[in-house]
């Protein structure tokens, strides 16, 4: 009876697509998501400086970081953080490994296993890797502004990750990611700003 | 005077049968019926083994059920998985656990663990909550708040500033676990969703299995109405499966295989015999050897195992051996007793050689061999001792078979041009025996699962859902024996300690232990000592957040939770029920059965994975401290079980053909006779032997004890051959009377090659083969003078 009652809706909402892409293929297609996604997707390699600054309901005072992003399509991300100490992550397919050198200690994740991280580090990788597939697994996402300055809105789709994840801004130019804005459920937010190195 | 005795004597002897019948029929039915798959493992292994074995029967591992849905679309599976477990979760009675990889269980796990964390951590020794200690942690935990990882840290930094439960967790780590999609558990290419069940009842206790079975599949039938009409299809595995299957199959088998030859052989005897009277009279040995079979097994092993009625249809054709051989020797002027009085010492001979064959079953170590061996010892002993004692006096008088004076003709005319191949035979016999020489060590199988009456395709399916399920192969564990749980805790502890430093070094990936989940109480003991007072940690704390970001009071949580595990009481194993946690230790942590269980011997498995070099993860295990671990390669262990009994059951077979040998020495008291007699059979075990290896399978040692019962079976035709004739006429009762006997063993051996049951397949193809070649050889190869004394008027 679910899965039936689903399915027909799932299949309503078919027909629907297919009338209202009926309806506009004749107009010339006007710039959105999939047009943003495919020039992101373009995309082979990227890499820039970032500094990040969270706010905390923990701590009186913002955490601030800095140090550099390199991305390697399709699915490679690196963050060297060199402030205020040296911390290396890697996402790199369905692991995420942590690695503190001053410490010596490093640690690897199977993504799986933490859906809440694994939709965080989800919604950057995607969208550099121009994935709306894979994106659209974790999230809705919606699209404003222009193709000079967009802003991407990401709002989880699973109830597990919005007990800790309110919304997420992704804003750029072009293929070019410029901020990344995390709003968690519980008020606290951080903000990742980004330049690109000149290759 | 001596009239008197003649009519007394029948009479004593029914008296003696009936009461015999009745004794076996009381007997029987307080018979306990089994197929416990234990009986095809060896009766005294080393203690390692005999765990293992007692694993199998009643442990954890033996109530597993692996489950696999498949046939459908991701989602649906996953919706499938979630509604049936849920259903199953409905059935706490038959199910300890249900794990589908769902959050519900998840989650205990995750709350227990957390609720424990300052007892279960490793990292909580002397200093770990000074006031230095504290000032690294909540700095580290600063720089995690930073990561992404920081949004999990978040919701427990003020309640585990130190980290414990990531400590925990890193534990679990690198353990392999199946792959969850959509929020339960997947085969890595996502063709099937898994779950694991944990039946209450042990995996002997196959009634109760076989309910926890139906359960199932009532439960995914119900669920799957739901669903599409082609919805998915269900898949099950494992130690209980197994045991309700091949006692179904079993049972089919010796019921279908029973009535066929039943059937068949009471086809051949009408048509020989011609009398419904006297076809019931040729069943009654049979019917009786049966019930001394079966009572015999039941007294002397205290249950019967299915397969032993299964092997029970070769007693249909051997035991209805004997009355062939009396009815058919009744010539029309001698009286019964007057003809069983000649054929009697060839067919006591007869049965003397098939009980050295049988004797060396009974002697094997291998309890499901033995009940096999005992089964037809008493079986073949009743039969005859009916043919010899009961038969002739409830014979119609002036019987005779009127068929072996029409075929009598005919079949010695075949068998005088028999001779004609004797050459050819011999030849044969010369090229099998150079094939086989030939051969390159390939003949035997050396896999102990050759024995297990478990069908290849499930054996199959078996391996394919623990893969799926990512069930590492364990092959090396290390196994430590102590007077307590709390003791092998402990020892478990000092050899993890020893195993940490080789996975440090690299010489192990990782290893699982009871101990982690449930420490030794003097472990929980020494962690809660070193939790400092209240007031020394809140200084501490006071002293380490200095200059840190961290809110004021945030750490609250942190004092009240650290004073309650300071104070509370030490996990037991109860404190772990209702988690996957408690399946982990107690399929780890095992009390020994038998002698030693009065004295609470209790025994840790401590598995291994990547053992790079076993020789050196065994020294440093034997050089922990006060413990006696030892390292236990599965592997090394069940090659050498079968080792040992391979080599056991090829002793026995020996020795049981050395014994036919004998009793055939003192009996023919002629070495030539002798030779005449073995001639034929060594042929034709020979030339079996050489059909099967050409038949492409590898062979067990069920195929060894098929050859050496050939030589049991057939030695009756041999003998029979052999004798010398008192005229024409006798030598052409006698040809009919192995001809018919040939054939009913024959149909009894022969069914048992259909059976899909290991055992009773390589038994019957072995010995069905075997006892046509012994008869056909014997009438090649043993040249018969004909009789030469005048027949009598």
């Amino acid at each position: 009876m679910i899965s039936g009652s689903r399915r027909s809706v799932r299949h309503a909402l078919w027909a629907l697509m297919f009338a209202t892409s009926a309806l506009f293929a004749a107009e010339p297609t006007a710039w959105g998501i999939d047009q943003l996604m495919q020039e992101l997707a373009q995309v082979k390699t990227a890499k820039g400086r970032f500094v990040e600054r969270k706010t905390m309901a923990m701590l009186n005072a913002p955490l601030e970081s800095s140090g550099t992003l390199v991305y390697t399509a399709p699915g490679r991300l690196e963050k060297y953080t060199r402030l205020p100490k040296p911390e290396t992550l890697v996402l790199d397919k369905d692991k995420l490994s942590i690695e503190y050198k001053d410490r010596g200690q490093r640690r690897t994740l199977a993504l799986q296993d933490y859906p809440v991280i694994w939709a965080f580090v989800e919604s950057i990788r995607s969208t550099l890797a121009g994935d709306l597939a894979t994106l659209n697994r974790f999230y809705r996402a919606s699209l404003a502004g222009s193709e000079e300055q967009w802003r991407l809105s990401l709002q989880p789709v699973d109830a597990k990750t919005q007990t800790v994840v309110k919304e997420i801004h992704i804003g750029g130019n072009r293929s070019h990611v410029r901020t990344i804005e995390i709003i968690e459920t519980e008020g606290d937010r951080s903000l990742m700003t980004i330049t690109e190195d000149t290759q | 005077m001596t009239r008197a005795v003649t009519i007394a004597a029948p009479r004593r002897a029914l008296a003696a049968w009936v009461v015999a019948v009745l004794a076996c029929t009381v007997i029987i039915a307080r018979t306990e019926f089994t197929a416990d798959m234990s009986a095809f493992l060896p009766k005294t292994p080393t203690p390692v083994q005999q765990i293992l074995v007692q694993q199998l029967r009643d442990g954890v591992v033996s109530r597993l059920i692996l489950i696999a849905i498949e046939g459908a679309a991701p989602d649906e599976l996953a919706q499938t998985s979630k509604r049936f477990a849920a259903a199953l979760r409905q059935q706490p009675d038959a199910f300890a656990a249900v794990n589908n990889g769902e959050e519900v269980t998840l989650n205990k796990d995750r709350e227990l663990l957390f609720r424990n964390r300052y007892l279960l951590s490793p990292a909580v020794t002397t200093g770990r909550f000074s006031g230095a200690a504290l000032r690294i942690a909540l700095e580290e935990d600063l720089q995690l708040l930073g990561s992404p990882a920081g949004a999990l840290l978040g919701k427990i930094l003020p309640r585990d500033p130190t980290g414990e439960m990531l400590q925990l967790i890193a534990q679990f780590e690198g353990v392999a676990r199946p792959e969850v999609r959509d929020g339960v558990w997947f085969a890595r290419d996502g063709s099937r969703a898994l779950l694991v069940v944990q039946t209450r009842a042990a995996g002997y206790d196959i009634d109760a299995q076989e309910r926890a079975l139906t359960f199932i599949r009532t439960a995914f039938a119900h669920v799957n109405e739901t669903a599409a009409s082609s919805g998915p299809a269900l898949l099950f595995s494992g130690p209980g499966v197994f045991a309700v299957q091949s006692r179904a199959r079993i049972k089919a088998d010796a019921l279908r295989f029973s009535l066929i030859a039943t059937a068949l052989v009471a086809a051949l005897l009408s048509a020989l015999y011609r009398s419904p009277r006297v076809l019931l009279l040729g069943l009654l040995p049979v019917a009786s050897g049966a019930l001394a079979g079966i009572a015999a097994v039941s007294l002397g092993f205290g249950s019967v195992h299915g397969i032993t009625l299964g092997f029970g249809v070769t007693l249909i054709g051997e035991a209805v051996d004997y009355a062939i051989y009396l009815f058919t020797q009744i010539t029309p002027d001698a009286t019964p007793a007057d003809s069983l009085a000649r054929i009697w010492p060839t067919l006591r001979l007869g049965l003397l050689t098939s009980l050295c064959g049988f004797g060396a079953m009974l002697l094997s170590g291998f309890p499901g061999l033995a009940q096999l061996g005992l089964f037809s010892i008493a079986g073949l002993i009743a039969a005859v001792l009916v043919t010899r004692f009961v038969l002739p006096a409830l014979l119609p008088p002036g019987f005779t078979v009127r068929a072996a004076t029409g075929l009598a003709p005919r079949m010695t005319a075949i068998a005088d041009s028999a001779r004609v191949l004797r050459y050819p035979v011999i030849l044969a016999t010369l090229a099998a025996l150079f094939f086989l020489g030939s051969q390159r060590g390939a003949l035997w199988s050396d896999d102990l699962a050759s024995l297990t009456p478990i069908a290849a395709s499930e054996r199959a399916l078996d391996e394919q859902l623990r893969r799926d399920i990512g069930a590492p192969d364990v092959r090396h564990l290390v196994v430590v024996n102590a007077a307590s749980a709390d003791a092998a805790l402990a020892s478990s502890e000092k050899i993890a300690a020893r195993l940490q430093t080789s996975v440090e070094q690299g010489s192990l990936e990782g290893f699982e232990s009871a101990a982690v989940y449930l420490p030794a109480a003097a472990t929980q003991r020494a962690r809660q000592a070193a939790i400092p007072d209240p007031a020394v940690l809140r200084d501490s704390l006071r002293e380490a957040q200095r200059g840190l970001p961290f809110r004021a009071g945030l750490f609250e949580p942190f004092l009240s939770d650290i004073e309650a595990a300071r104070t509370q009481a030490p996990l037991t194993r109860a404190s772990l029920d209702g988690t996957a946690l408690a399946l982990k230790v107690d399929s780890l942590l095992v009390k020994r059965n038998g002698t030693e269980a009065a004295a609470g011997a209790w025994t840790a498995m401590l598995p291994l994975r990547g053992v790079m070099d076993a020789t050196v993860i065994a020294r440093d295990v034997q050089s922990a401290p006060d413990s006696e671990g030892v390292l236990v390669d599965l592997k090394h262990e069940s090659d050498a079980l079968y080792q040992t009994y391979r080599h056991e059951v090829i002793t026995y077979s020996l020795l049981g053909a050395v014994a036919i040998l004998l009793l055939l020495l003192i009996s023919l008291r002629s070495v030539r006779r002798v030779l005449v007699v073995m001639t034929p059979l060594a042929a034709a075990v020979i030339i079996t032997f050489c059909l099967l290896v050409l038949g492409g399978n590898p062979l067990s040692i069920f195929h060894l004890v098929g050859l050496l019962l050939v030589v049991a079976v057939g030695s009756n035709y041999a003998l029979f051959f052999e004798r010398q004739a008192a005229n024409d006429a006798e030598r052409e009762r006698t040809l009919v009377s192995l001809v018919f006997a040939n054939l009913t063993t024959l149909i009894g051996f022969g069914l048992l090659a259909f059976s899909k049951v290991p055992l009773l397949h390589a038994l019957g193809s072995t010995v069905g083969i075997g006892a046509v070649l012994s008869l056909a050889f014997s009438a090649v190869l043993i040249a018969q003078p004909r009789a030469l004394t005048v027949q009598p008027a």
